[in-house]
């Protein structure tokens, strides 16, 4: 019993770290289609970016992988405002499935751009706390869980400051109530678009530094699954909603973890999805999402 | 729509395609490479038409690798394991995987495009997961397991016949789906893809259409991935991998979404292309080069290749029926 509340705790743990990528992931697609309704399936790409701007700074500079969320985050920024000025403001307000076909080329071009300049072989960095653990009564715990867990709560706390304390926060948040109305108001929509765009990459850059840190493996095609579930996560947790989407990806981390702990290695994967489709065919607009276009 | 002018050119042009891609084997000798780069146009024009048609009832699809992969592990398992020749596995595998189609889509019909992509999307790992984990018994698991060509290869000319095989087929399928959209099945898709509550209104239940055109694309992925298995005599899960579900897709895009000859001239011309690059040694920036072709496309010509040509004759001939359109 005792061995069995171990292994229970211990894989909540990791499901709470995996979920906190998800969270990031999640978080930002959500900001963007609350404000833009567009769906940026390239979000994954943002994610790889994030890990090799991480492994690169940390080859030539050596700093603490942690301290480089200071260069994955602003530059991904960056990376978002350029990508949405030239990829998906052009296509705003044309054919719903156009944001879909655009992802895609996007995906085609990150991931390639990459592999060019990175080379398309598995890459890992290893943290400097790697080998430190926290006893947590019988559970032992990585270091490196507790400060990604943190830094992860210390974004969103960041992030829900900068929505509902700052004026350019407000007119975000206006923009994605509706547009009309902050147009009215003298809100430039479109600077908010890029900025929102911007933000999401970053959270995802972000996602990103963290999830070179932990350890896992990268290369220039891991984007996708990661983004789709995110996606699947603001499915789970509605469209629009950041409380849904931590629940979501809380959900989407537990659920993986324990899946690869009872039914194999193989599952991880697919098990998001068999939850997105089961929640789905329950209620089509997602378990908070209650409007209906 | 289309100009009364335009048909004869049409089907000129079309008549050249038919021939050309009748004579050129005998032209240019049956070089293996060649050869191989047509056999794989054939199969991809009937995959990204199967697409094409999904999108008629204005679903999209981000999985379609699930059926294109079922179709050719189901066809190979008929054949290896039952001995059923490969030529006639290809409608009962089409027939599975238009079940499995029908099954997906009834947990589909009620989504939103987004929503729908995502669970395609879902459904192309489901399987590939099932595949390499609890079927792995039978499917030989990540390392897949041989296959009998479609045309043995000790038969004389076997990629020639191979060859004239495939291209029959897919003339045949391009003539159903042809036939499909100007009966008034096409007719009702089309009325559900451009306004479903207005298709209610008017009587028209969209589920069955909907399911029906789910089948009808399932099944001739399916056999487009069984004949792709059959040409390379090999089959691995990598078969559900993404890339095989965004190919059709950026197919149908670049030669123009919603059309009959779309897919046809966006296979055509991105394969092409394709083998173009890799012969100058391009192998990352063919990619980039194909998708920032898909971007610019949607961006600049939303009606993908085949819109074109109406372009340019509606450029040059400025007589006053042209405006109409």
């Amino acid at each position: 019993m005792e061995g069995i509340i171990t292994i229970i705790s211990q894989v909540v743990f990791w499901g709470l770290y995996a979920g906190c990528i998800y969270i990031l992931l999640a978080t930002g697609l959500n900001l963007i289609f609350g404000v833009m309704k567009i769906v940026n399936f390239a979000h994954g790409e943002f994610l790889m970016l994030g890990t090799y701007i991480t492994f690169s700074f940390f080859v030539l500079s050596g700093f603490n992988p942690y301290v480089l969320l200071c260069a994955s985050l602003p530059i991904l920024v960056v990376v978002g405002i350029i990508t949405e000025r030239l990829c998906f403001r052009p296509i705003l307000g044309t054919g719903k499935l156009n944001e879909i076909f655009v992802s895609l080329g996007i995906i085609y071009v990150f991931q390639n751009v990459v592999a060019m300049l990175w080379t398309d072989e598995w890459k890992t960095i290893q943290s400097p706390y790697k080998d430190i653990t926290i006893s947590w009564g019988s559970v032992q715990v990585p270091l490196d869980y507790f400060i990604i867990i943190g830094i992860t709560i210390c974004i969103l706390i960041g992030l829900y400051l900068f929505l509902h304390r700052t004026s350019l926060g407000r007119a975000i948040r206006a923009t994605s109530q509706n547009r009309k109305g902050a147009m009215l108001m003298g809100i430039n929509v479109e600077q908010m678009d890029m900025l929102t765009f911007g933000i999401g990459a970053g959270l995802a850059g972000a996602a990103g530094t963290l999830w070179a840190v932990s350890g896992q493996v990268f290369n220039p095609y891991m984007g996708s699954i990661p983004a789709i579930k995110g996606f699947a996560i603001i499915i789970i947790g509605g469209l629009g909603s950041i409380a849904g989407a931590i629940v979501g990806g809380l959900i989407i981390g537990l659920a993986e973890n324990f899946t690869s702990f009872t039914l194999g290695g193989a599952w991880k994967d697919a098990v998001s999805f068999i939850i997105l489709i089961i929640v789905l065919i329950v209620k089509p607009t997602g378990l908070f999402g209650g409007k209906d276009e | 729509m289309i100009n009364a002018r335009d048909l004869p050119i049409k089907k000129i042009l079309i008549g050249l395609v038919l021939f050309f891609a009748l004579i050129f084997p005998i032209l240019f000798g049956a070089q293996l490479y060649y050869l191989t780069v047509l056999i794989l146009i054939l199969i991809f024009i009937i995959y990204s038409s199967a697409w094409n048609f999904l999108t008629f009832s204005g679903q999209g699809s981000l999985g379609h690798a699930a059926f294109f992969g079922l179709g050719g592990y189901f066809c190979s398992l008929l054949v290896m394991k039952a001995g059923i020749p490969p030529l006639l596995t290809l409608p009962i595998g089409g027939l599975f995987t238009g079940v499995i189609g029908v099954l997906i889509g009834l947990t589909c019909v009620r989504l939103r495009e987004w929503f729908l992509a995502m669970v395609t999307f879902g459904f192309a790992i489901i399987i590939q997961t099932l595949i390499v984990s609890q079927l792995a018994p039978i499917t030989n698991g990540w390392d897949g397991f041989g296959v009998t060509k479609l045309v043995p290869s000790d038969f004389p000319n076997s990629l020639l016949i191979e060859y004239y095989l495939i291209f029959a087929i897919s003339v045949i399928t391009l003539l159903l789906f042809r036939y499909l959209l100007k009966s008034k099945i096409g007719l009702t898709l089309a009325a559900i893809r451009e306004n479903e509550l207005e298709a209610k209104a008017s009587g028209i239940n969209p589920i069955p259409f909907k399911l029906f055109s789910f089948g009808v694309s399932a099944f001739f992925a399916g056999v487009a991935g069984a004949l792709e298995i059959f040409h390379f005599g090999y089959i691995t899960p990598e078969i559900f991998g993404v890339d095989i579900s965004f190919w059709p897709i950026i197919y149908t895009i670049t030669g123009g979404l919603g059309t009959l000859a779309g897919p046809v001239i966006g296979t055509i011309v991105i394969s092409l292309l394709w083998e173009g690059l890799n012969s100058f040694g391009l192998t990352y920036m063919r990619f980039v080069i194909i998708g920032i072709l898909l971007i610019l496309t949607i961006i600049f010509l939303p009606g993908g290749l085949v819109s074109i040509g109406g372009k340019l004759s509606k450029y040059w001939n400025k007589s006053p029926d042209s405006d109409k359109k």
